[in-house]
């Protein structure tokens, strides 16, 4: 086998990879999605879950309202949406609400939703659920993730009112992480990660991080 | 016989394909070591974005464009131009991006001999077939029955297991033939191969002549006169002689005649492959469409989307001519090796069959993660 002929197989694999590694990382959003998050604290000033707000753009809403019938066109009640709100975070589930909690470095579960419902408003539909933890945790660092590790929703920090703490001792200290700001290196999104294939983890680039610490 | 012969075979492409993989997955990280996309690697830091970065930033920003362009098309006409520009633009940069289709396209393309223009054509139909697909479930389900999100996405999902168990089993089938092919080139250079791989060469012969219709063009005397010998005898060495003339020629074969591509069984698989990708549709399509109506401007966004298949199919059929043209190369250069040339041309052709069907049944269980449909 000459050289040359060596490295034109080598470049056919190479094409074949990219082509693999390209069906391996199929990620780029389709939904976008404003969240706003609340950390519910208990009195004793332990956390007892994350209350969210999600905005979903104008197209995703006006598909996600297709074919439900309203008594006013194009006037959505809180109980007319109710169905929807409710298929909203069946389907969630499976993919964990796209909220990940780690209380000093170990990871949190979360129980079933609660208190869900869908606002529509400004031609757009804000969903607002509250996730309880499994148990109350008091960890001196909590961090918190909101993403889609597929890229399939691009999830921001609302600009205004990003996180809340509520109830929250006067010592804890806020840190968000936002993807486009700079401070998050995990944004660096060079070739040789989108290459690898591994698509469990792509997501991660596009994280919102929420740090509490509470000394 | 043929049931020992059948599990000889399915046991020599078993062995093979884990062969193949591993080589490929060996090759593939030694390439990246030191070479991603045939250039040197620019500088010690990496770049934020790249041109993987880059891509995905502007398709995002065009995808994102179509939503307000379309609510401006209702009253300014000439906004519909605007929203064709960048349904456009979308396609082909949604196409250069992450997607199994035309992986799925350009390995079918490089397994069966396939010529660059007919690379062309099949990417354009594909990417055709994709943008009806489309239309059609949104029109049958928003439109005629007033279908709920919910519903639609029910099929979509359904329609997403058909399109990758089709992956699959095409993959499979193109696996077989090409499984044989390559056993018969690995045996074509020993003059006493195993009996287990010898015995599976006569029922090899038949489904290569039954797949390749253009060798059966210019072999058909010598196939028919094959099988005729194929039940009786067990005459191996005039197996392999004729075997070993066959390879020679394909090695050195100039590709088919356009008057053989028009055969009835080539374009026919050919469908099958289009067929298989196209009939998942896009996600983001469903939800254009989807918008387009709820703004009573459908039409504006079914001819976005058969814009948006125009801009896919160039990026597809220009990677599936670069996949075919690298093959082509390397058929050339293998033709001036003595007797390993047409193993290797075997060997990849069976390799890239065994990505075909890698990628169904990595899509149908989940190992590969393709774009989600909009289910929420």
């Amino acid at each position: 086998m000459n050289i040359a002929m060596r490295r034109l197989l080598g470049l056919l694999l190479l094409a074949g990879s990219w082509a693999l590694g390209a069906g391996a990382a199929q990620a780029h959003p389709h939904v976008w999605i404003t969240a706003t998050s609340e950390l519910i604290y208990a009195p004793d000033g332990s956390i007892t879950g994350v209350r969210h707000a999600w905005t979903f753009d104008d197209m995703f809403s006006t598909y996600a309202l297709q074919g439900l019938e309203t008594k006013t066109k194009g006037v959505y009640s809180r109980e007319e949406l109710a169905p929807l709100a409710q298929t909203n975070v069946e389907s969630l589930k499976e993919f964990a609400f796209f909220t990940f909690a780690k209380a000093d470095g170990k990871k949190e579960k979360f129980q079933e939703p609660v208190d869900y419902f869908l606002e529509y408003k400004d031609a757009a539909l804000t969903l607002h659920f509250t996730l309880p933890l499994k148990a109350p945790v008091k960890p001196k660092e909590l961090a918190l993730e909101v993403f889609d590790p597929s890229y399939f929703i691009d999830f921001q920090l609302d600009d205004k009112t990003p996180i809340k703490l509520v109830g929250a001792p006067a010592s804890c200290q806020l840190k968000i992480q936002r993807p486009n700001d700079g401070t998050a290196t995990a944004q660096k999104l060079s070739e040789q990660n989108f290459l690898s294939g591994d698509n469990s983890n792509y997501g991660a680039m596009f994280a919102n991080k929420i740090t509490v610490d509470c000394p | 016989m043929r049931l020992t012969s059948g599990f000889a075979r399915a046991l020599a492409i078993g062995v093979a394909a884990a062969l193949v993989v591993l080589a490929l997955d060996s090759v593939i990280s030694a390439v990246m070591a030191q070479n991603p996309f045939g250039g040197p690697r620019p500088g010690a830091e990496p770049q934020i974005g790249g041109i993987v970065g880059w891509l995905l930033s502007k398709q995002s920003e065009f995808y994102r464009e179509m939503s307000s362009t379309i609510r401006a098309a209702k009253s300014d006409g000439s906004a519909v131009w605007t929203l064709l520009v960048i349904s456009f633009a979308y396609g082909i940069f949604h196409a250069a991006g992450p997607g199994h289709g035309k992986a799925v396209i350009s390995s079918y393309l490089v397994a069966n001999q396939e010529t660059a223009r007919r690379g062309i054509v099949l990417s354009f139909a594909s990417a055709l077939m994709q943008s009806l697909a489309a239309v059609l479930i949104v029109g049958i389900c928003a439109l005629l029955l007033n279908a709920t999100a919910k519903t639609m996405c029910g099929a979509e999902r359904l329609i997403e297991i058909v399109s990758y168990a089709l992956i699959a089993a095409f993959g499979a089938r193109l696996v077989w033939t090409k499984g044989g092919g390559f056993v018969r080139a690995l045996q074509a250079p020993q003059p006493l191969p195993a009996l287990a791989l010898a015995a599976a060469a006569p029922h090899d012969h038949a489904g290569h002549g039954h797949d390749h219709h253009h060798h059966e063009h210019s072999h058909s005397h010598g196939h028919v006169a094959h099988r005729g010998h194929e039940h009786g005898h067990d005459d191996h060495e005039h197996d392999h002689a004729h075997d070993h003339v066959h390879d020679e020629h394909c090695g050195h074969s100039h590709g088919p005649a356009p008057i053989e591509l028009a055969g009835p069984g080539g374009w026919r698989r050919g469908f099958g492959a289009i067929f298989a990708v196209g009939v998942r549709p896009c996600s983001g399509a469903i939800l254009v469409l989807v918008f387009a109506l709820a703004q009573g401007m459908f039409w504006a966004g079914i001819t976005a989307t058969f814009v948006m298949g125009l801009g896919t199919a160039i990026t597809v059929a220009t990677i599936a001519v670069i996949a075919v043209s690298a093959k082509d190369l390397a058929r050339r250069l293998s033709a001036g090796s003595e007797g390993g040339g047409a193993l290797i041309m075997r060997g990849v052709e069976f390799g890239a069959a065994g990505l075909v069907l890698l990628f169904g049944v990595g899509l149908l269980f989940g190992y590969i993660a393709a774009e989600r449909v909009t289910c929420l």
